[in-house]
């Protein structure tokens, strides 16, 4: 089936070499930046530390937040090498494949044409009054955990930032599947029947403490990005499954500093946001190589000795990874609806990757209330089997509640294998059979 | 059938359970797939009655475990087990109040004053649990409501060996057609329909009433029991987005709803109480001889013809789900059969001297369906579930009771409010639902209105990081005009500490008191009786005098 795709994706790449002869050169552009050799900053060289002590010289390559956490004290970051998280080939060729057809449509949340791929590779410009969307048309599509993956297990803690007290610690499962885009795994393009056209699903188990033990989370996206998703919500002690409403969408997820619309730097619509594009930078951003990280050897031990990465600086809600320079968009998301608990989030998008390592919310009133970190582990320094799936793997994750002094922690163990996500994983069905 | 056999029974089930599974399975490896998962909780639970003093000192340990086995042919096999035992203090602490020497003055004087001709003449008080004071009352209600102090302090340690809450293997089979075949065989709780306190489809498992009245989660009072289902997941289709049929057959004996024993701090409706008072044949104090209200409880044995069984088929329609449901078994709540003086005609009462009356549980063959819907112009959730049944028996107040059909149905709404002004960026639950019963041939004398509403209200708010939970439970009875006000707040110490202090008030319901339909005692001015007014003040107007402090002690591990 793959080299049929392949096969279908290259006739339609010939045949179109007329029309999207710059178009190919924006995907080799938008897929591999470095390829021509990495960013730089005036005196910022990997295995330096950026601390207190220097951190104006580098204030341009840091978010507001990150920057303000730095100059207080309560981080420091350690540099890394520049390198390249490329994507599965597979990926790259169905972007190549769809440049002559994807087209925005009249609203936001419309788009034709993007059957899977990269919508829109080009380079973002400020001219372009749709940037924003596009970008985040790039992100909803793009291959943050390919096609199915799994967190097996993810443990959340809940910190005190000023006592850096561990008030509670949650353990999940979290498994992600796409039903359309894929690109890899078989099916491809997409797994049918699919009646009501579902784009993607994620499934959340909690096993550990007693008290929430068996809450499950369904969330059903749509590949109508104007349809609001479906999520459910499985209580372990009434065994019984409930529709969530939006209003839950936007709310703590079980007390933790996330809300659902947060998973992975964002977890919505389209449609939800005004999506602005505010430039490209070369920023510092929280991706490494895990296995050469500093890791937490208390929390998670299991046979094949993998462990989690560990946390430090004030009241040990940062990651301890490297970060390193990179091709960075900033897009701004302001919220549609006016009773959404936010005002809007900044986004420091990953140019190659177009994931979403860096974050910032603002409340209502428009000061900054939350700071999200994702670090991103290259596939190939992680465990074996996510070798050569050129998925950049969400690693660690940081939600920092500045105006609480409060954080949210997250330690992965990320797995990309098609057989820990089946399609029956995604249902309604396994709530109930999975919470008995 | 004897209570040996019984136990029996309950081993074979689970024996022959395990052993088909084990048969169909072909071959289940000895080694383990992967280590068995065990935790579970100690729990006090403590509760002050007003005017009564402690109600409650429940102490529990349960233990929950899940292990995975490996099969050549099946998946995701596994064992899960509940095993839950308790010691409630109350009949040791509180024993003037509640326990075998708990007497009260006159029937129903927890929940009414004494000013009916049935409290001051015409019953009895009841008999607290009359397997510890009356042979007779004891003998008569066999096998049903029949504990014996002891039973009631140490509830699971029974005969039915209810301190296995739960213990079933289960496993899936992949067929060739890409559907995947689900068996479970052995004691569970199977949960069917979306709604809380009341239960309209979920009436698989009987619950017991006698830990909590309505108010503990169901999860903690069905009774569980030994089943087989057998469920084929079809997924996705070219219509349905996911689509399941699965079948239940409840193989264990018949076990109806515990309402309670006379002499335990939870009766709902009074009814143990009322089953172990009697009739005197002279006045009051006179010696004359006492005709117990129960003769008997038909029993039913095992056999196939006496075991449940059920079909649902659920799915989800775009942004629907929804299910359709049908189940044969027996009516939970009893029925009384009025008994007729046949025997004695010298003696000049209607009744039969041995017992007024047999408690009889009906079969019963229940229609439903359920659907859940996000209105999305809303924000809310709608939850929908009805059940049509035939086969109930309701009472008479002239003649001991009737087969009629029934209609009930819940309309849920939820939606999350943020409510910034309350001091937190959490959203609150607000959650309600309209309960509804119909009687279809209703009777005049029937205590039950012929359409009756319950109305549910929930409210709950989180606060620091959902450690600290306040929430307010009313629920309003329409046709008793009783209401229920639960506040409570709930704080996670730690992963593992939980505490939850609340109140239960119960407002109402005794106004609807006395009651009788019959010309004699319904005529203004007219004396009047109570035995089945329990009927007409509903589960929260006989509990008017119940309102209780309480608080619960959680340690989970």
């Amino acid at each position: 089936m793959l080299k049929k795709l392949l096969v279908t994706l290259a006739a339609i790449t010939l045949f179109s070499t007329s029309v999207t002869a710059a178009g190919l050169q924006d995907v080799e552009n938008s897929f591999y930046p470095y390829k021509n050799g990495a960013p730089s900053i005036p005196g910022l060289a990997a295995g330096m530390t950026v601390n207190q002590s220097n951190v104006e010289l580098f204030k341009d390559a840091l978010d507001p937040a990150m920057y303000q956490f730095i100059k207080s004290g309560d981080t420091e970051i350690k540099v890394g090498d520049t390198t390249s998280f490329d994507l599965h080939p597979s990926y790259v060729e169905a972007t190549k494949a769809n440049l002559p057809t994807v087209k925005l449509g009249t609203k936001p949340g419309e788009i034709s044409g993007s059957l899977a791929g990269r919508p829109f590779p080009e380079e973002p410009s400020l001219d372009d009054p749709r940037a924003g969307e596009k970008l985040a048309w790039n992100y909803k599509y793009g291959y943050n955990w390919g096609d199915s993956a799994a967190i097996m297990p993810f443990y959340w803690k809940f910190r005190n930032m000023n006592n850096a007290k561990v008030e509670r610690t949650l353990k999940f499962n979290f498994h992600f599947l796409n039903f359309t885009h894929r690109t890899q795994q078989e099916p491809t393009p997409a797994i049918t029947p699919n009646p009501s056209n579902l784009f993607r699903g994620i499934y959340v188990q909690v096993l550990e403490p007693f008290d929430v033990k068996n809450t499950q989370l369904l969330i059903q996206r749509f590949e109508d990005d104007l349809k609001r998703d479906n999520a459910y919500l499985y209580l372990g002690f009434q065994r019984r499954v409930r529709r969530l409403s939006s209003g839950q969408v936007t709310d703590s997820f079980l007390g933790s500093d996330i809300m659902i619309e947060d998973f992975e730097g964002y977890n919505g619509r389209i449609s939800d946001m005004k999506w602005t594009f505010k430039g490209t930078r070369n920023m510092l951003m929280p991706m490494y190589n895990h296995n050469e990280m500093t890791l937490d050897s208390e929390t998670h031990k299991d046979d094949e000795g993998y462990q989690v990465v560990s946390f430090g600086g004030k009241g040990n809600c940062f990651p301890n990874v490297t970060y390193q320079l990179r091709k960075v968009y900033e897009v701004e998301s302001e919220s549609v609806d006016p009773s959404h608990p936010i005002s809007k989030r900044k986004h420091f998008i990953d140019a190659q990757t177009f994931t979403i390592p860096r974050n910032i919310t603002y409340d209502r009133k428009g000061d900054i209330w939350k700071s999200w970190s994702i670090g991103q582990a290259h596939p190939d320094h992680h465990l074996a089997q996510n070798k050569g799936t050129g998925v950049a793997i969400d690693d660690a994750f940081t939600m920092i509640d500045i105006q609480a002094q409060h954080c949210t922690t997250g330690q992965f163990k990320g797995i990309v294998d098609p057989k820990l996500t089946p399609t029956s994983k995604m249902t309604v069905n396994n709530l109930r059979k999975s919470g008995k | 059938m004897s209570k040996k056999e019984m136990i029996s029974m309950s081993k074979i089930a689970s024996g022959v359970a395990i052993g088909l599974m084990g048969l169909s399975m072909g071959y289940v490896a000895p080694s383990l797939a992967s280590e068995t998962e065990i935790d579970g909780f100690v729990e006090n639970a403590t509760y002050y009655r007003d005017g009564r003093g402690i109600s409650k000192f429940r102490n529990t340990l349960q233990l929950e475990f899940n292990k995975s086995l490996q099969s050549a042919n099946w998946m995701n096999v596994s064992i899960n087990g509940t095993l839950r035992g308790t010691y409630d203090g109350v009949y040791d602490l509180n024993d003037e109040e509640f326990g075998k020497d708990a007497t009260e003055d006159y029937l129903g004087a927890n929940w009414h004053d004494n000013t009916t001709i049935s409290s001051q003449m015409m019953l009895t008080p009841g008999t607290p649990f009359p397997c510890d004071n009356n042979p007779t009352m004891c003998s008569n209600l066999n096998d049903y409501m029949d504990h014996d102090e002891n039973e009631a302090r140490f509830p699971e340690f029974n005969d039915e060996l209810d301190f296995i809450r739960e213990l079933y293997i289960s496993a899936d089979k992949q067929l060739d057609n890409g559907n995947v075949l689900n068996l479970t065989f052995g004691k569970q709780q199977v949960v069917w329909g979306k709604t809380d306190l009341f239960r309209v489809l979920d009436v698989i498992n009987p619950v017991d009433y006698s830990r909590h009245n309505i108010f503990d989660e169901l999860e903690d009072i069905r009774i569980p029991q030994w089943m087989i289902t057998a469920e084929l997941q079809m997924g996705a289709n070219n219509v349905f987005d996911d689509s399941n049929v699965s079948l239940i057959w409840n193989i264990d004996k018949f076990r109806p709803n515990n309402l309670g024993t006379c002499g335990q701090a939870y009766r709902i409706l009074d009814a143990g109480c009322f089953f172990a008072s009697g009739i005197p044949l002279g006045p009051p104090g006179s010696g004359a001889p006492v005709v117990p209200v129960i003769h008997g409880v038909e029993e039913y044995d095992w056999e196939l013809g006496n075991t449940q069984y059920g079909l649902k088929w659920e799915g989800v329609y775009g942004d629907a789900t929804f299910s359709l449901n049908a189940l044969h078994y027996r009516q939970q709540l009893p029925s009384i059969h009025f008994r007729a003086n046949t025997a004695n005609p010298e003696v000049p009462v209607p009744f039969a001297l041995d017992g007024v009356f047999d408690i009889h549980f009906p079969e019963v063959n229940l229609f439903g369906g359920s659907i859940d819907y996000y209105a999305e112009g809303m924000d809310a959730v709608w939850r929908l579930e009805s059940s049509y049944t035939q086969g109930e028996e309701l009472p008479r107040d002239t003649d001991g009771h009737k087969e009629t059909d029934m209609f009930r149905y819940v309309i849920g709404f939820d939606k999350n409010i943020i409510i910034p002004e309350l001091g937190t960026r959490s959203a609150f639950l607000f959650s309600a639902q309209i309960f509804g019963e119909h009687i279809l041939d209703h009777e005049v004398d029937m205590p039950n209105d012929e359409e009756n509403w319950f109305a549910t209200l929930l409210i709950k708010g989180w606060y620091i990081n959902n450690r600290l939970s306040p929430q307010i439970i009313i629920a309003h009875d329409f046709a008793a005009q009783a209401t229920v006000i639960a506040p409570s707040i709930e704080y996670l110490v730690s992963d593992t500490l939980k505490i939850n202090l609340g109140l239960n008030i119960k407002t109402g319901g005794d106004e609807q008191f006395p009651w009788s339909a019959t010309a004699l005692f319904g005529q203004p001015g007219v004396p009047q009786h109570e035995p089945l007014a329990r009927f007409t003040n509903g589960p929260i107007g006989v509990a008017n005098q119940e309102d209780e402090v309480q608080l619960t002690i959680r340690y989970s591990f």
